[in-house]
């Protein structure tokens, strides 16, 4: 028990935790319990809600396209967090090793973190636009026809890149904080035992910093699963041919342009348990982990 | 592609390593190192600053085509451009109420948000680990998670296409909740203690003790609440129709729409995304400081 839990009204206690529970209660724990009710029925907003039992999930499983869905989400995910991952690292190190201007740099490259996903996406789609786009000749001269707005491995890589750079500057916040909270005498151990640089990234810094990356892999796949959702709309709208049709993207056309409530909310309910396990994840690997965190 | 370079270099500095001996010869290296690593940062900067750096000029020029290096020069259309996107297509009114409902979410999130804190580090009461796993849970409960059975619960509370369905949903945070309460147990206890003595209340004491102390994290966590809802696009999306209630990010596709009909469409979707940009990155420069300090303590 605390020596700081001075106060004892209860009354009090519940008053000030009113507002808190209650939108809690309201906008999110009572639309999450909704959602596995609602996925038990065929649910529009014109007919009425008909009880289909565990028809929903009987399609979900059934169909191709969604599974073509959840397999590009896992994949796009895995090459965001593999790619801002690597690319954050490095811009950190770097950081990290420079003497002077530290904070500068720092700024002009975690600024991404404000960039509003909305115009990551619509910046990317004009540079690079097929048709008009600035580094649309100068790729094609190299012999790349480039062609995403009906070439689906292309348009993923576009988007993926889109997401990649807007992510970068949020991981080198949290990178940069960790590296810089190792221990100087470390640094100059390594450099006395004729470590090279690279060595010394790969094998002291990065054991050290490691529950931290844990940390950025778990925002990071969330950030890959669900807020690029504004780069998928503007950019691809989930095409070509189903090529960057996330599962978040696929819930929401499920939902706004088929109005299937019902199908929509069989969908929301797998989404919930794929971040319980990712948390849960987390919470298991960073307990792990905790060794190094010190 | 910089993992590479960084290796290239770090061989490098191993052969000049093995080469140097005497003080003045290893101080000439470190400066020629240190050179190396400002150009390597300097060149990142300039990849990640880039594609705004080509959206800030198009944003100057009058068609905003521009398809080769040669073409990015300033236009002299920059003032005519903001002028017509702002209030020629109405611009103005979507960051307003971007503005609106971000200043709304973050005052309401951090007033909600102290007082929870507030009883959950400074309050004895049954059942109190409960109530913080009940508001960390909420983790668990993103936006993309629910926003379909959330569209149903707001259209049945009639409160579509209003002020309330993009503000009072997002009242309450774990986020803020944990921060908060991880900033408060590192304040000395003793001051609670001799507060209680001097017979100071709990809300006299979040007042004139607590909020005073925080500065520094409040600043941070208003910024970080402040980027989450500027930049909020699903949810507004879906939940707003009314094109005088809509905000700058979904504003930013009917701007393209509205544009796409005249020749100057690009340089007009680009003008959009600057001024969309704009209010976030502002704060992030100018409150970088706090922002930093706030972020290390949310990973705890």
């Amino acid at each position: 028990m605390s020596t700081r839990e001075v106060f004892t009204d209860r009354l009090q206690a519940g008053v000030l935790l009113l507002p808190t529970m209650v939108v809690s209660m309201v906008f999110l724990y009572y639309p999450t319990v909704r959602a596995v009710g609602l996925s038990f029925y065929r649910a529009s907003l014109a007919r009425g809600d008909v009880f289909v039992g565990l028809e929903n999930y009987r399609r979900l499983a059934g169909s191709s396209e969604y599974l073509r869905s959840v397999l590009i989400s896992v994949l796009f995910a895995a090459c965001v967090v593999v790619g801002v991952m690597a690319v954050a690292l490095c811009i950190s190190f770097l950081i990290h090793e420079i003497n002077v201007g530290k904070g500068v740099y720092l700024v002009a490259v975690i600024w991404p973190y404000a960039l509003p996903p909305a115009v990551a996406g619509l910046v990317f789609l004009f540079i690079a636009h097929p048709n008009i786009g600035i580094f649309t000749s100068y790729i094609e001269a190299l012999g790349v026809d480039v062609n995403w707005f009906s070439n689906g491995p292309q348009a993923f890589v576009v988007v993926l890149i889109a997401a990649v750079w807007k992510q970068v500057g949020y991981n080198v916040i949290f990178m940069t904080a960790a590296l810089g909270n190792v221990p100087e005498s470390l640094t100059e151990t390594a450099e006395l035992d004729g470590v090279s640089r690279t060595q010394r990234l790969l094998r002291v810094y990065v054991p050290i910093i490691s529950p931290t990356l844990v940390f950025l892999v778990i925002m990071n796949t969330i950030y890959g699963f669900f807020r690029t959702f504004p780069m998928v709309d503007l950019m691809t709208k989930g095409g070509p041919a189903g090529a960057t049709n996330i599962l978040i993207y696929d819930l929401y056309r499920t939902a706004f342009q088929f109005y299937e409530f019902g199908f929509a909310s069989a969908k929301s309910v797998v989404l919930f348990i794929a971040v319980g396990l990712l948390m849960y994840g987390q919470f298991r690997l960073s307990d792990k982990y905790a060794y190094y965190g010190g | 592609m910089l993992g590479s370079l960084l290796t290239a270099l770090t061989a490098a500095v191993e052969r000049s390593q093995s080469a140097g001996r005497t003080t003045s010869e290893r101080i000439r290296r470190f400066e020629t190192e240190q050179l190396t690593l400002h150009v390597l940062a300097a060149t990142v900067v300039f990849l990640i600053v880039l594609p705004v750096l080509i959206a800030a000029l198009v944003s100057t020029k009058r068609a905003g085509i521009v398809t080769s290096i040669g073409d990015l020069v300033p236009g002299g259309h920059a003032l005519s451009n903001y002028r017509r996107a702002l209030i020629g297509l109405e611009f103005w009114r979507f960051m307003l109420n971007s503005f609106v409902m971000s200043v709304a979410v973050v005052v309401g999130k951090l007033i909600v948000s102290l007082l929870a804190a507030l009883v959950i580090v400074y309050y004895r009461f049954p059942y109190k680990n409960a109530v913080f796993l009940f508001i960390l849970f909420t983790l668990l409960l993103p936006v993309p998670v629910r926003f379909v059975p959330l569209y149903r619960l707001t259209t049945e509370l009639g409160m579509n296409n209003t002020f309330f369905a993009i503000t009072v949903p997002y009242l309450a945070s774990a986020t803020t909740v944990f921060i908060l309460r991880q900033h408060f147990l590192s304040i000395p206890a003793s001051l609670v203690e001799t507060a209680k003595v001097d017979g100071v209340g709990p809300l006299r004491f979040l007042w004139s003790v607590l909020i005073p102390m925080s500065r520094a994290v409040l600043v941070g966590v208003s910024v970080i609440m402040f980027v989450y809802t500027w930049n909020q696009y699903l949810w507004p999306l879906v939940i707003i129709n009314a094109e005088s209630l809509q905000v700058a990010q979904v504003g930013l596709n009917l701007l393209r729409g509205q544009a796409s009909t005249g020749e100057v469409a690009w340089s007009m979707v680009m003008t959009g995304s600057i001024l969309t940009l704009l209010p976030p990155l502002a704060l992030l420069v100018l409150f970088r400081r706090q922002l930093l300090e706030t972020f290390t303590i949310q990973q705890k």
